[in-house]
């Protein structure tokens, strides 16, 4: 559990290597542009649907220049964040309620289980109903869609602390906030912020989802948009840009919550 | 206790035990029972027992004699059904400060350093982190892992893990070192050398120590006096002082008189580890389904 984070962050210490699995990464990249543009001078499918490359390039190189891409990025990422925020909240709450009583655990758990997995976006209508047509809605989607990952996350992490380690704390008598400051909190680090990044990409396929379904803003509705003109090149050129923009935040979220662990731990 | 072996800890700890009257740790008529759903069970029945400065007393018993439940008892974090027990002249009823605990399952922190492992406790009593984690040099030293201090627990091996943890329970520098089978998870080799490694601190820090085991060679090593339990419910059985000379390392194993130890303390332990073995038989043979 632990541990693991401990072997990646001295990983890192030790320096950029390229490694074998690198080469292999890069190479289905590689591979995929390569099969697409084959496909695409084909002549297979139409090459409407399957454009070429310079094509999807050279809409990419449009769209980056284009101010309507900031925008509406910017109103995704507004809508994410709040998302994660209330759900992420709401989820860490829940977590660590259910995860530190039994009772509450049984009682509760079977309906986020259940409930988990089914696609939020059937909810949406309702949303709508609620939060309005702007961007209260897309907040809720991806709000609910982000607590329930993070709610079991967090319920599990709870969970699994061995109790030596609380019985460690009790033997040298640290008083109740000791507890959860020194010994909870940073021994559920990990699901924590695995529970975080997974509730990230959920809120923002909430978030996006119901952009394409009604909105007049954001990511989610530009796609739908250049769909609706049959502009494909500058729809891929789009999904690539959401496809970074998903990895960049995966990667930032992480990097935040490690370095505020490890000093956490201090 | 015989008078001669009053003597011999006399002449061994000199002025400590002569002038020290008071016993660091006092168990008086202690019972620990349970109520469970097929009646009450008592898991220990009159215990009594004295340790006094310096001493190293092991308590031995088979498995499901109540040897864990004592030590919980005495660590605080078990409450008493009937008697007393008290450290340093102050009754036990939660964690003492007197008295340090190292467990027998794997109880480092792993995001903790070695280093900050060890200042845990003093981090709990508000020591500012320059001392606290010059002090923890101290045990980290002491306890033979000096150089590891930055490395977490998951880059040591378990016989370093276990040092940690006693470096850390050190650290909160007891009155009364009590350990529960803190060697159990390790092999045999590395258990005999960190019993000469703990029989040094001990010596060194003129350490009072209980410890809780079910290892016959490890009691009689490290031990001054053991006291056997009997099996369910726990009871004195009976205790025996050991007579071998100190300073004492894991060589004695071979010698003639710790072998008469072992084998006197087999005598005494098998019955009860037999009736144990039937017991857990016959349970077993009630939860087979028809």
């Amino acid at each position: 559990m632990a541990s693991t984070g401990v072997l990646t962050s001295s990983e890192r210490a030790s320096g950029w290597r390229p490694d074998p699995v690198l080469w292999v990464r890069l190479a289905i990249i590689v591979g995929v542009l390569v099969l697409w543009q084959v496909v695409a001078m084909s002549g297979l499918l139409y090459q409407d649907v399957v454009p070429q490359l310079p094509a999807i390039v050279a809409a990419l190189g449009r769209l980056l220049v284009n101010p309507e891409l900031y925008r509406n990025l910017w109103v995704t990422l507004y809508e994410t964040v709040l998302a994660l925020v209330f759900g992420g909240v709401a989820g860490l709450f829940v977590g660590i309620v259910l995860g530190g009583s039994r009772f509450f655990g049984r009682a509760f758990e079977p309906y986020l289980y259940y409930l988990g997995p089914t696609p939020k976006i059937i909810f949406f209508p309702v949303m709508i109903m609620w939060f309005g047509t702007g961007g209260g809605s897309k907040i809720a989607m991806g709000a609910f869609s982000c607590f329930f990952p993070v709610a079991l996350s967090v319920a599990v992490g709870m969970r699994a602390i061995p109790p030596i380690l609380m019985r460690v704390g009790q033997s040298f008598r640290a008083s109740p906030r000791q507890m959860v400051q020194k010994i909870y909190l940073p021994a559920m680090r990990e699901p924590v912020v695995n529970g975080l990044r997974l509730g990230f990409g959920i809120a923002l396929i909430g978030v996006l989802l119901a952009e394409t379904k009604l909105s007049n803003q954001g990511l989610g509705f530009l796609v739908i948009q250049n769909y609706q003109r049959f502009d494909m090149p500058a729809m891929y050129a789009l999904l690539i840009a959401i496809f970074v923009l998903s990895m960049g935040a995966n990667a930032a979220i992480t990097r935040l919550t490690s370095r505020s662990a490890a000093s956490g731990a201090r | 206790m015989s008078t001669a072996t009053n003597l011999h800890q006399v002449s061994r700890k000199g002025a400590a035990a002569a002038t020290g009257g008071q016993p660091i740790l006092t168990v008086d008529h202690v019972v620990k029972s349970f109520e469970t759903p097929q009646g009450k069970v008592t898991a220990v029945d009159d215990m009594s027992l004295d340790v006094r400065q310096g001493e190293f007393v092991s308590v031995i018993g088979p498995s499901g004699c109540g040897k864990s439940t004592l030590f919980n008892m005495i660590g605080g974090l078990l409450s008493i059904t009937e008697g007393e027990i008290a450290v340093a002249g102050e009754r036990v009823n939660g964690p003492h400060p007197s008295i340090g605990m190292v467990f027998q399952e794997e109880s480092t922190f792993p995001w903790r350093t070695v280093e900050e492992n060890v200042a845990f406790p003093l981090e709990i009593q508000g020591v500012g982190k320059a001392e606290r984690l010059e002090r923890a040099q101290h045990f980290i030293k002491l306890v033979g892992l000096q150089g590891f201090e930055k490395r977490f627990p998951a880059e040591l091996s378990g016989g370093m893990r276990q040092r940690v943890a006693i470096a850390r329970t050190l650290a909160f520098q007891p009155k009364l070192l009590l350990m529960d089978e803190p060697f159990a998870a390790l092999d045999e080799q590395t258990r005999l050398l960190l019993g000469d490694k703990v029989t040094q601190i001990q010596q060194e820090l003129n350490q009072t120590v209980v410890l809780i085991t079910h290892n016959i060679t490890e009691a009689v090593q490290l031990s001054d006096r053991i006291l056997i339990m009997t099996y369910r419910p726990g009871r004195t059985k009976r205790i025996i002082d050991i007579d071998l000379p100190r300073p004492r390392t894991s060589e004695i194993v071979g010698s003639d008189a710790f072998g008469r130890y072992v084998a006197e303390i087999w005598n005494d332990l098998r019955e009860e580890a037999s009736q144990g073995m039937q017991d857990e038989e016959a349970l077993a043979q009630q939860r087979k389904r028809p």
